[in-house]
């Protein structure tokens, strides 16, 4: 059994009248990518945002690493790399100066090529933010996640906006982020995404999860329910043909 | 035609419905305009005579005819206060008028003029002799005559780039505090960058200090550059510590960046950020006393625009600088702005927000 790196139970956060997310629980498996799924305003930025100390929770507990979030919420954003889904940054700073300025809110001193060249974007270490690609600056943003060398990595719907190609290509620098042996929590609208990339997602809908489980297990189960499509799916869809006459290679450099 | 008339009524709309460009282009003008018009600009170029008044209700008849005089403006009050008036060179003359005053009488006046303008010093003696002469008070015989004798007190020459300086690096200190911090706050807030640093250990108590740490050394820089400036290029005669200064401005800077952050804090983009700084920003700089001596404005503007901070900033920049003040002497204009910086940390803390 893989240790357990995050613990949810019975997370609720309410504005208003409206109850955004609804006591869910779940749990995140050490070295797991772990997909959170659900049409816009199913509650996924709220959890996300609980879980990053940037909400309060309402009701409910959540732990990481061990840690309460709610009773020790610093404790927490030492041990967490977050992306938000704006991926700004300080303008006037390049970012090799951001990425250092970045380590020093943790109390360390980086070295911002190794770090770039994880996403790689070691040539750009001396550009501003404003200079970088959609799919560049989503890497980017992953890098200064990565300052603080996180045990779990919160990504809010990280390849939104990108072209075929940056995404596949941001795809392999989460994977190979948690091959380097650390936990990667994601959002997202893409099921193709999702489909490649997590171990199991989490399908919230009007703040509750309904269904919790690998992808492959979740396609199965639909099947043996009887469920057939109106239009049989082909062998290659238009973005394989997409693919295929642009290539693979990345555009945005 | 029926296209261009539609697509003017639609630009009409999409102009009357952005805010800022009805307050930058309509409501600014008309707003500067208001505020100029409280000025007396004619005031300026007169003679402006200080009375010092020991002879009581028997100079009245004379005071009255100088005050007729349409180039001359009087002021009474004590014998130090109109000498230091002079010295600053707010007053062109300063005239005695001693107890033994009469009407009908022949006694010896005194005046003092600055050195530095003689000019204006002869004129005004002139102005005064010839009141003293008019017919009407000479109804008396010729031995009755009144005689001026005016002494010419060493005084600083003051240029109007000299009184201008001090009040730009006052005004300058201000528009960082205010439009420096409503501005970058504003965006940083809302282009969600702060949002990203909360979810770093960074204690936002820290963030604001370095955000008013370098704002404190960008104001040193302001005031050493501005000096720097005008002592080398624009002959201002500098006199005051720089020392002082330094501090003067620190504790302005203080004032006017809790009014930076409060506006931050109510603000939700730089389009509501502009207006609401520039009300607050913009009569102080047309009636703090940057530009123009506050001597002109009226009775009741004047009164208001004294307790303006950039009036204490612009008063006591200028008397460290031009009129060679120590802090101890201008210890009613430091507590005046230490009451300000207060007030304006009260507001930055009740509605600076995060989000």
């Amino acid at each position: 059994m893989p240790e357990s790196i995050l613990e949810v139970r019975n997370l609720t956060k309410k504005y208003s009248d409206l109850v955004a997310v609804n006591q869910i629980s779940f749990s995140v498996q050490q070295q797991e990518i772990f997909g959170i799924l659900g049409p816009n305003g199913a509650g996924k930025t709220s959890t996300l945002e609980m879980l990053e100390t940037l909400r309060t929770i309402d009701a409910g507990e959540a732990s990481l690493d061990g840690i309460d979030v709610r009773r020790n919420p610093r404790e927490v954003k030492r041990r967490i790399g977050v992306q938000l889904q704006s991926s700004a940054f300080f303008d006037k700073l390049s970012l090799g100066e951001i990425l250092l300025l970045f380590g020093e809110f943790y109390g360390r001193r980086i070295d911002p090529i190794e770090l770039l060249r994880e996403v790689e974007l070691q040539e750009k270490i001396s550009s501003a933010v404003a200079e970088l690609s959609g799919g560049q600056k989503q890497r980017f943003s992953i890098a200064v996640a990565l300052v603080n060398d996180p045990v779990l990595l919160f990504l809010d719907e990280p390849t939104t906006g990108l072209d075929p190609q940056a995404r596949r290509n941001l795809w392999t620098v989460i994977k190979r982020i948690r091959s380097e042996g650390k936990t990667v929590v994601l959002t997202t609208h893409y099921m193709d995404e999702a489909e490649e990339l997590c171990d199991r997602v989490a399908i919230m809908d009007k703040g509750s999860i309904v269904a919790l489980a690998p992808p492959s297990q979740l396609i199965s189960t639909l099947l043996s329910g009887g469920f057939t499509k109106t239009r049989v799916e082909r062998l290659a869809n238009l973005e394989d043909v997409f693919l295929s006459l642009t290539g693979h290679s990345l555009r945005d450099e | 035609m029926r296209l261009k008339w539609k697509l003017t009524v639609a630009s009409l709309k999409m102009f009357f419905r952005q805010r800022e460009a009805i307050i930058w282009t309509l409501l600014l003008p008309v707003f500067m305009i208001a505020l100029f018009a409280l000025v007396k600009f004619d005031g300026i170029g007169r003679l402006h005579i200080g009375v010092v008044n020991e002879a009581g209700g028997e100079s009245s008849v004379f005071l009255s005819a100088l005050g007729n005089v349409e180039t001359v403006e009087i002021t009474e009050g004590t014998l130090e206060h109109e000498v230091a008036e002079l010295n600053k060179g707010e007053r062109h003359l300063v005239l005695v008028i001693p107890q033994s005053f009469q009407t009908g009488v022949g006694v010896q006046l005194t005046a003092f003029s600055n050195e530095a303008s003689p000019r204006e010093g002869q004129l005004a003696s002139l102005l005064v002799q010839g009141v003293l002469d008019e017919p009407s008070l000479r109804q008396f015989p010729v031995g009755t005559r009144c005689v001026l004798s005016t002494r010419a007190l060493q005084g600083k020459r003051h240029t109007y780039i000299d009184f201008l300086l001090p009040g730009i690096i006052s005004m300058s200190i201000m528009q960082m505090g205010i439009f420096g911090v409503a501005f970058s706050f504003v965006s940083l807030k809302k282009r969600g960058i702060l949002r990203r640093l909360w979810v770093t250990p960074i204690r936002p108590g820290d963030f604001v200090l370095a955000q008013i740490t370098m704002r404190l050394v960008v104001v040193m820089l302001q005031i050493s550059l501005l000096v720097g400036v005008g002592a080398f290029f624009l002959d201002v005669h500098f006199t005051g510590s720089l020392l002082d200064m330094f501090i003067v401005g620190v504790l302005g800077a203080f004032v006017f960046l809790g009014f930076g952050f409060a506006i931050a804090g109510v603000s939700r983009s730089e389009d509501q950020v502009a207006p609401l700084a520039n009300i607050i920003a913009m009569p102080m700089i047309l009636l703090g006393g940057v530009f123009f001596s506050r001597s002109n404005l009226p009775g009741i503007v004047h009164a208001i625009t004294q307790i303006l901070p950039l009036t204490y900033l612009a008063d006591a920049m200028r008397a460290i600088a031009i009129g060679g003040a120590t802090l101890g002497e201008i210890g009613s204009d430091l507590l005046a702005l230490s009451l300000w910086c207060v007030l304006s940390c009260v507001a930055a803390i009740r509605f600076f927000r995060w989000e």
